[in-house]
């Protein structure tokens, strides 16, 4: 028995699937692929799949990672990556299988990138709308939490947001809380622009990397 | 491949999965590389569609045409038609994004009656002129087929063409034809004509129906070389006939997420009321080397863990236990499961049930479909009271404790005797539990007992019957209710007003056209669905075009009427089913195909159980 972390990206349709799906996904595409998993010894087996992070409906991954536990070492890496890649559809690609270093509980960080569609109107002045926003003292969202809709005050947690205009649009590059403790979805940035700025811009979000407390890369 | 624009109304809609495409399998074409673009609609959602086998059969063999790109296409739930009109977004296509308008062939499978609204909805959607006369080129062709094809004349203003049977080779011909037309410019009146020579093919603008004074209808009479019936096509040798080693796995989980095996088509059972059982005659078998081969290929391309051997009646099949071995020599160790969707009474052996892993979860089903022996043998339900008893008694020893039991009412010559006997049967199985020694031990029994209301539909002997009306349904529903004396019984019923409009599109004529347009302009859709089906709503588009729909429903028709659909063949007989009808009044059963065979007409097409030795 042998634990491997699988990386890979969630990226074009497979955005828009839901974490439960993407769950469902990788079994199926293990299964398909014979990969010989380690199975519960129970009365119902089955598999361990563990996701480092799920990630919100919407958003793409480029590095998003899953692990399981393998009944033997004799598949090799290269193995792994070309049956499973053989068995999933293009849009959630796998690009590495390490041996996991990091606990998945050590997540502390994600990074992203926003990049905002502001179609015909002035991006550059935007983006400066919208770094005077980032530099209000309280910026209040509302938050749909396990116990209802709160009202969260996402400022604390942007001291690592940049904003630039780029390419007829506005880039948000931005460290957000993130994992089991503290969270903070990138949507609610654009949820604030709406709500004070009285902009409805279109988002594409990518997470592109996650990080433990200390800002070291999760691998 | 959808664009921005369609992306960006994803944010603001349930499972957004839907709306995407991109899945494992899903074939992805250039299109200045195919002469024909096909996009294959199903009226209803996407998790419902995916599930549909007919589709997955179809979709894989047009794309096995070089020439040909068939694409998916699903009716959009209310949410994504909301933000898709208010952005202006066509229809489109999963694989590729495009509207549908930019297609040659837009196609729609016809699954049931209450979708029809769905076809016009989703034409609508896309900026297609919904009747087929202001549709003038060749290309947005409006094609359809499936079992309700076999009486289309509700929608014979609207589709410019219908397939009468099975698919597999009419759709093709008729896309080579098609392509033949595209490459020669011609016209698409000169390629109706030409379609309608193609067995199969029905054009409904070739044919001018007449009507008499009292509504019936006086002549169909056919013009422009057009057949005088149009005979439905058939797979004779369904070992090798298309059948895909690849479906799209959805990424979203769908109705039926499972490989799905088709092992037999037809059935042999001739229950009266059941239309599948005559559209499909005759009854043909695969082989069991086939179906395990499909099986393999089909999970080992999906990745799907389970198997559901599909058919009108699998235990039916002549080697379904020689098959279940088979597939277990490498299904047990693949982890993948078999299961199967349709249980007969008579066909249930422990055997079988230690073979298959699903049917544990779920509990039992079976349906005697009518309460009392005397309407059991009107309708040739040929099950007895003791085959349920003895079967439900060895479910119970081999663990079973939930048994659902379908019936239906409103069946021809009903009384509300036949009624209690639905709550009798109910009973008498929750008591065989009690008194089974082998019962599992601390347990109770769930006894559901599910009555759905029945429709007359074409082509069965009871093609000339009246249905009950709402009222009597109600009334019939209320007195099973009132007859069940334990809560170990939990009865189930349809709802009445969606039967009725079943009943009338089920055996309607070209004058609910004009409902059917007015019905979609004022918003009907989804009628399939109780959250959006309003009777009052169609009440009134009746009224407004002067329609009586008790007219299609509940009208006792004679048997030398002309009826709609005469001018469609499917092999079996009109004076079989006067017959069948007639012994149906004197409560006498007819043996099944495989014990004799009662001349129904479906040996014309020579293959089959109808040349096998008996």
């Amino acid at each position: 028995m042998k634990t491997v972390r699988v990386w890979f990206k969630k990226v074009g349709s497979a955005r828009y699937i839901s974490h439960l799906d993407l769950n469902r996904c990788m079994s199926r595409a293990i299964h398909k692929a014979k990969i010989p998993l380690w199975y519960t010894q129970g009365f119902n087996p089955h598999a361990f799949i563990t996701f480092a992070l799920p990630l919100s409906l919407g958003i793409s991954g480029e590095r998003e990672s899953m692990d399981i536990k393998l009944d033997n070492d004799t598949i090799t890496r290269d193995e792994l990556i070309e049956g499973l890649n053989s068995a999933l559809p293009d849009d959630i690609p796998i690009f590495d299988v390490t041996e996991p270093v990091m606990k998945p509980g050590q997540i502390a960080y994600a990074s992203f990138v926003i990049s905002l569609n502001t179609e015909e109107a002035d991006a550059e002045q935007i983006a400066a709308k919208i770094k005077d926003l980032f530099c209000c003292e309280e910026i209040i969202v509302p938050k749909h939490t396990k116990n209802g809709w709160i009202d969260l005050n996402i400022k604390p947690h942007l001291d690592q947001v940049e904003v630039t205009a780029k390419n007829a649009g506005v880039k948000i590059n931005a460290i957000l809380p993130a994992g089991s403790t503290m969270n903070v979805n990138p949507v609610l940035l654009n949820e604030a622009i709406k709500k004070y700025l009285k902009l409805d811009l279109y988002a594409d979000i990518q997470r592109t990397n996650i990080y433990d407390a200390n800002f070291k890369i999760f691998e | 491949m959808i664009n921005q624009k369609i992306e960006k109304l994803l944010a603001n809609v349930q499972k957004p999965g839907r709306y995407v495409g991109g899945e494992l399998n899903c074939v992805m074409k250039r299109t200045d590389e195919v002469d024909v673009r096909f996009a294959f609609c199903f009226p209803d959602i996407y998790e419902v569609g995916m599930s549909h086998l007919g589709m997955k059969i179809l979709y894989s063999q047009l794309n096995t045409m070089p020439y040909v790109w068939c694409e998916r296409v699903f009716a959009p739930w209310v949410d994504m038609e909301e933000q898709m009109r208010k952005n202006e977004v066509p229809l489109y296509a999963l694989e590729s994004g495009d509207s549908i308008a930019e297609f040659d062939i837009i196609g729609f499978t016809l699954q049931y009656e209450l979708s029809y609204t769905n076809i016009l909805n989703m034409l609508d959607l896309a900026g297609i002129p919904l009747k087929s006369c202001d549709r003038h080129s060749l290309s947005q062709l409006v094609v359809a087929g499936g079992p309700c094809a076999c009486n289309s004349e509700p929608l014979a203003d609207f589709i410019d063409l219908f397939f009468i049977g099975e698919g597999e080779e009419v759709d093709c011909e008729v896309v080579d034809l098609y392509r033949e037309f595209k490459k020669k410019n011609g016209s698409k009146e000169d390629f109706l004509i030409a379609a309608a020579q193609i067995q199969g093919v029905y054009v409904p603008s070739l044919y001018e129906v007449t009507y008499h004074e009292d509504g019936t209808v006086s002549a169909i009479t056919p013009k422009c070389g057009a057949p005088e019936t149009v005979k439905k096509r058939i797979m004779m040798d369904i070992d090798h006939s298309y059948f895909p080693d690849k479906f799209v796995v959805p990424y979203i989980e769908i109705v039926h997420d499972r490989t799905v095996a088709e092992v037999l088509r037809g059935c042999i059972r001739g229950c009266r009321f059941c239309q599948a059982g005559f559209l499909y005659r005759p009854f043909r078998e695969k082989s069991v080397d086939v179906i395990d081969k499909q099986c393999h290929d089909l999970c080992a391309n999906t990745g799907y863990d389970e198997i559901s051997l599909s058919s009108l009646s699998t235990s039916d099949h002549s080697k379904i236990n020689e098959l279940l071995d088979q597939l277990l020599t490498w299904t047990e160790g693949e982890n993948t499961g078999i299961s199967l969707p349709s249980l007969r009474v008579d066909g249930f052996s422990t055997e079988m049930m230690s073979k298959i892993k699903s049917v544990r979860r779920s509990g039992l089903t079976f349906a005697p479909e009518a309460g009392t022996q005397r309407l059991r043998d009107v309708i040739n339900k040929n099950v007895t009271e003791e085959e349920l008893l003895t079967t439900v008694n060895k479910a119970f020893s081999g663990g079973w404790t939930t048994i659902k039991l379908y019936f239906m009412i409103g069946l021809p010559t009903e009384t509300l005797e036949d009624i209690e006997g639905i709550a009798n049967l109910g009973q008498m199985v929750v008591d065989a539990y009690y008194d089974n020694p082998n019962k599992p031990k601390g347990k109770t029994v769930k006894v559901t007992l599910s009555a759905s209301s029945f429709v007359p539909k074409p082509f069965t002997p009871f093609q000339w019957e009246p249905q009950d009306t709402i009222e009597m349904l109600h009334q019939k529903q209320r007195h099973l209710i009132a007859s069940v004396k334990t809560r170990k019984i939990e009865p189930s019923w349809h709802d009445a007003n969606t039967t009725f409009l079943e009943g009338v599109f089920a055996r309607g004529d070209r004058r609910l056209c004009s409902v059917l347009l007015e019905a979609q302009k004022n918003g009907c859709k989804m009628d399939g669905w109780q959250d959006f089906f309003s009777l009052p709503k169609w009440l009134q588009m009746f009224e407004k075009c002067g329609v009586d729909p008790a007219f299609y429903a509940n009208r006792k028709r004679s048997f030398d009427e002309v009826l709609p659909w005469d001018h469609i063949d499917y092999g079996v007989k009109k004076s079989f089913l006067i017959e069948e009808c007639k012994k149906a009044y004197s409560n006498s059963a007819t043996p099944n195909c495989r014990e004799q065979c009662s001349s129904c007409g479906a040996a014309c097409f020579k293959g089959g159980i109808c040349c096998e030795n008996r």
